[in-house]
């Protein structure tokens, strides 16, 4: 069953379309992994998605439901959160505090919210760093951090944007194996990525996005011997 | 000894000497500072909590402490309310004032916010000059006959002395910082300093941002209010620059900044700093100190200067003061406190 269907969505900034006429569908349980190179509109689509802009035109469903028009915390109440290509840890709260921002969402007790926050923290192996300021945290673990909150809202789909921009092969590597454990429990995920090897690796399905425009669509071996990919992407040497 | 016992004990010690305070001071001057310093973490801890925490700088809660005064005073002035019942009506007119505002102001983020907030208060203050029917105008209102509070027969409170003043002053004080501790540990303080520290990402993780500022801002003003009132009533005289006037509005601000903003006890520290300073500033104690030392004699050149001039710079000095505490110590007192706390810890670790 598809979690969320985006049907024919633009974005129109002026007269400049950041995203025209997209459609796919992702199904429950699955990773839907999101290419294209920069500018082609991977971020804006994630923000029509999650309510930061309202598309121009088209429709995005989540569970069956409407979302157009909702705002970003509605949206995180009905079950789909996302993470920041620029990350944005709460700096000078406790790596925990920033968790349990993201668990009240679901409780208003803090007790509870500590629980369910350390309970995240353990799934990004960073329960040792509960109670660090986030500001002072390394770009490897402000990413799981930011998932680690994330999931504390106890979403039903995970949008990840770029969470391995910036890393190591180490710290990426951890990372895939993060999003491949979430994936085992039954959690929906639609992933940003630029690392090939990595995006393949994770992906049932992959989007292709070129200038606004959805290139391709299929599974990580359709899309990379798609010539359309090859010439707008991935150049001579994945062919 | 176990820290939160140790804790406990202190602030036991210390609520019971301010609370045996009027029966050993007879000082009206004292008791006066003692009352000064009480509005101020009133004032100081209202803000914070909408400033501090929620990161919304507002640079207008005089609006609130006006309005709550002016209510109070126009009520006890016109209709001999008493103060007890005139304010409730000063928090209710400051609850539909705060929700207008802020259903206003809070579409904008940073600095345009603070610059709506500065104007917003400005026209209250134009308001009580140009209302004159109701507020007198530019005079002010002018009410030391305070009604005495009387259920049946039975006079409850009169207004007589300034040693009431001086509990219902405590007890502000410490209102203030049980709503500001109570904010810190619950969920509205969590999304409170989310929103502070990063609104687009508070938006995601499921916080309405709109709802929450205008919670912060509803909780700020009314304990505003509260201080305006109390103010007015202690006083017996409101006037549109001495309430409502932008002054007020950056006065409560430093007592945070220089304190130290989303903290508990930075208001606390801020006001035992600056009302003291701004008393010692204003009357001239500092030539006073420097002849007491002999480092200037009353009658050479710069003994009268000072004596002269100082006074009157006591605007100034407090500016280079605050502008000393901004370059040093950006995070406050309570911040500069933490800060070597936590290099002792690191070193002894």
């Amino acid at each position: 069953m598809a979690i969320l269907e985006i049907k024919n969505v633009s974005k129109f900034f002026g007269g400049l379309a950041a995203n025209s006429n997209v459609s796919f569908s992702v199904e429950e349980g699955t990773i839907m992994g999101l290419i294209g190179p920069n500018g082609a509109g991977k971020t804006t689509l994630f923000n029509c998605i999650t309510g930061y802009y309202p598309p121009s035109k088209g429709e995005v469903l989540f569970d069956g439901r409407r979302m157009n028009g909702l705002q970003p915390d509605k949206v995180c109440k009905l079950g789909m959160v996302r993470t920041w290509q620029k990350v944005r840890p709460l700096a000078k709260l406790s790596v925990v505090d920033n968790v349990m921002v993201g668990a009240l969402a679901r409780t208003s007790s803090l007790k509870t919210a500590r629980e369910m926050a350390m309970e995240q923290l353990k799934v990004v192996r960073m329960e040792h760093r509960a109670d660090f300021l986030a500001g002072g945290l390394p770009i490897g673990e402000r990413k799981k951090l930011e998932v680690a909150r994330a999931l504390a809202t106890q979403p039903k789909l995970l949008l990840l944007d770029e969470v391995m921009g910036g890393l190591n092969p180490a710290e990426s590597e951890e990372i895939i194996g993060l999003i491949l454990d979430i994936k085992k429990h039954g959690l929906t995920q639609m992933v940003i990525e630029h690392d090939m090897k990595a995006i393949m690796r994770i992906s049932d399905r992959i989007v292709v996005l070129t200038s606004g425009e959805k290139l391709t669509e299929g599974t990580p071996q359709e899309v990379v011997s798609n010539q359309d990919v090859i010439d707008a992407y991935l150049g001579e040497s994945h062919a | 000894m176990n820290k939160t016992i140790l804790k406990a004990l202190i602030g036991l010690i210390v609520l019971a000497a301010l609370l045996a305070v009027p029966r050993y001071v007879d000082s009206p001057y004292a008791l006066h500072m003692m009352i000064l310093l009480f509005l101020s973490v009133s004032q100081g801890q209202s803000w914070n909590i909408l400033g501090g925490y929620a990161g919304q700088h507002s640079v207008g809660h005089a609006a609130y402490f006006g309005v709550g005064a002016y209510t109070t005073m126009m009520l006890m002035h016109a209709k001999q309310v008493v103060p007890w019942v005139g304010v409730w009506a000063g928090m209710a007119a400051v609850v539909v004032v705060a929700l207008i505002i802020g259903s206003i102001c809070f579409r904008l983020r940073g600095p345009y916010f603070v610059l709506a907030s500065i104007a917003v208060a400005e026209i209250m203050r134009l308001s009580a000059i140009n209302l004159t029917t109701l507020t007198n105008g530019a005079e002010g209102i002018l009410a030391t006959e305070i009604p005495a509070f009387k259920i049946g027969e039975t006079v409850v409170t009169e207004f007589l002395t300034k040693v009431p003043f001086y509990y219902i002053g405590l007890f502000l004080a410490l209102l203030t910082i049980a709503v500001t501790y109570w904010v810190q540990h619950s969920k509205l303080g969590y999304y409170f300093q989310a929103i502070r520290e990063d609104q687009d990402a508070a938006h995601s993780l499921g916080i309405h941002i709109a709802v929450y500022k205008n919670i912060g801002l509803v909780i700020s003003a009314v304990l505003t209010s509260l201080a305006g009132s109390f103010y007015g009533i202690y006083v017996g005289f409101v006037d549109p620059p001495t309430v409502l006037g932008l002054d007020v509005s950056v006065q409560i601000m430093l007592i945070c900044i220089i304190g130290g903003m989303g903290t508990l006890w930075g208001p606390v520290l801020g006001s035992l700093i600056l009302v003291p300073l701004s008393e010692a500033l204003r009357s001239n104690m500092i030539t006073d100190l420097l002849v007491k030392i002999g480092l200037v004699s009353v009658d050479s050149k710069v003994g009268v200067f000072l004596k002269e001039n100082l006074a009157h710079a006591h605007v100034l000095l407090y500016g280079i003061l605050v502008v000393l505490v901004i370059l040093f110590m950006p995070d406050g007192l309570m911040g500069f406190v933490k800060k070597l706390a936590a290099r002792r810890h690191r070193e002894a670790v």
